[in-house]
């Protein structure tokens, strides 16, 4: 099985602004807004890049 | 809280949408418990904080402390910067007050505390209890501890991010054209006019706008929505944003004191927003306007419907789907018409042309509009510039 790209949402605040555009829109529903925590679920991620679109400040991205 | 318990009407989610299900719902007499996962309602503040008026009275919102500002209308900015102006009350449901968006919230769960219902903070869902196919109540956690809130009702009042509706099987998924991603900075020392929303159209904020809603003198919210589907790369609606205000001297030299963002449906009605022992509202509902992008009046509105059925369904002990149709219909009665023609509109008007826009908002100057409906609008563009109408004949 091919390996999946690598997906980095800064969430530590510098970048991330906890506006959970990203948790709204991800089609899979395996992105996790805990205040001011998000986290995604490895296994069922697909990297189909939308929440990187959706991000209105550039925290999500896609190596 | 802390131990499992039972209530008639569980409301997950302390905005607008859900503090007003709760008042009405309370009201009624229902015993109500509304969890909230934030330590604080209405903050932090995810909103442009422009709103109608006209809707309060029906739903028993009183005036408070929260108006910032009442403006007399809006401005409607085309690329060339042409001004159209409307009168507050033709603007659309977010025009009207400005307002002190976490105060407002904050006064409804006090309307909802005060009618009878339980408020609880810090308490987050992390799942929807199901027994035989039906909501039965949702799995919480406070403090680091899960326990269970049984109820024969559950409200997903759960906003933009939404997870009851698809724990519960009712698809709210949006797709890319149906969202805009959004970003706004409180600016001071800035040249707003307050007595003015302000709404800047075209390739600035492609199938979205900019605006800029008066706080207070010098003081103003300044944001940007962007359609989902139009964006090509990284952070591109901040870059929309900053080179927006980089290109207005008026802004260019005020200073940010607070940034937010978040997600916008600007989708068409959900076909389903009720399940056996489920109700979703608000913008959980996708109810959001999608030409405006106000989605408070829309959730207050349906939320005292929801309130409403939840209490009448507690009494007759009936929480199936069925019964709760009530709220289906009630709500699409008195909203679905106009949310399913702004979404045909924002269809369009993702589609036109800067040219385009200047023409509209050119033809549109100096004519006065007794009612301010897309067919008048297309009868005046008309007289002046027929070519551009063409285009809109199935809205004529």
């Amino acid at each position: 099985m091919p390996s999946k790209k690598s997906l980095h949402i800064e969430s530590s605040g510098q970048l991330c602004i906890y506006c959970g555009a990203c948790v709204g829109i991800c089609p899979l529903n395996c992105i996790y807004l805990d205040e001011t925590r998000i986290t995604f679920d490895e296994k069922i991620c697909t990297r189909c890049e939308i929440c990187v679109k959706a991000c209105p400040v550039g925290a999500i991205e896609i190596g | 809280m802390g131990q499992d318990r039972r209530t008639d009407v569980l409301v997950i989610g302390a905005g607008p949408a859900g503090s007003m299900t709760a008042k009405w719902a309370a009201k009624h007499g229902a015993k109500v418990l509304m969890i909230e996962k934030r330590q604080e309602i209405g903050s932090p503040v995810r909103c442009g904080e422009g709103m109608s008026k006209e809707w309060l009275g029906e739903v028993g919102i009183k005036p408070g402390k929260w108006i910032n500002v009442e403006v007399e209308g809006a401005r409607i900015f085309s690329p060339s910067e042409k001004v159209f102006e409307i009168n507050e009350k033709h603007a659309g449901n977010e025009v009207g007050y400005v307002v002190e968006r976490d105060g407002f919230d904050k006064q409804l769960a006090i309307d909802a505390a005060n009618a009878g219902a339980e408020v609880v903070l810090k308490t987050a869902a992390v799942g929807i209890l199901k027994e035989n196919g039906k909501v039965v109540g949702a799995r919480v956690k406070q403090f680091g501890e899960t326990f269970e809130v049984r109820a024969p009702i559950t409200i997903g009042a759960d906003g933009f991010e939404s997870q009851v509706g698809r724990w519960a099987g009712i698809p709210t998924n949006l797709a890319l054209k149906d969202m805009d991603t959004c970003l706004q900075y409180r600016m001071t020392n800035v040249d707003c006019d307050i007595r003015y929303c302000d709404f800047f159209l075209g390739k600035v904020a492609p199938g979205g706008y900019v605006w800029v809603f008066p706080k207070d003198e010098g003081l103003a919210n300044v944001g940007i929505g962007v359609q989902v589907s139009q964006i090509k790369t990284m952070a591109e609606a901040r870059n929309y944003l900053d080179a927006w205000i980089a290109k207005h001297p008026g802004y260019a030299k005020g200073k940010k004191i607070d940034m937010v963002g978040g997600g916008v449906s600007i989708s068409p009605p959900l076909k389903q927003t009720v399940a056996d022992g489920m109700m979703l509202v608000g913008d959980a509902a996708r109810m959001i306007d999608p030409l405006t992008g106000g989605g408070i009046a829309n959730g207050c509105i349906a939320g005292k419907i929801c309130g409403e059925v939840a209490a009448r369904a507690v009494e007759a002990n009936d929480a199936s789907a069925a019964f709760l149709q009530a709220y289906e219909k009630g709500w699409r009665v008195r909203l679905e018409e106009k949310l399913y023609r702004n979404w045909l509109a924002k269809e369009k008007l993702c589609t036109i042309q800067d040219a385009t826009f200047d023409k509209i908002v050119d033809a549109l100057q100096g004519v006065k509009l007794d009612k301010l409906s897309v067919h008048n609008i297309l009868k005046a563009v008309h007289e002046k510039y027929p070519e551009v109408t063409k285009e809109f004949e199935a809205f004529l």
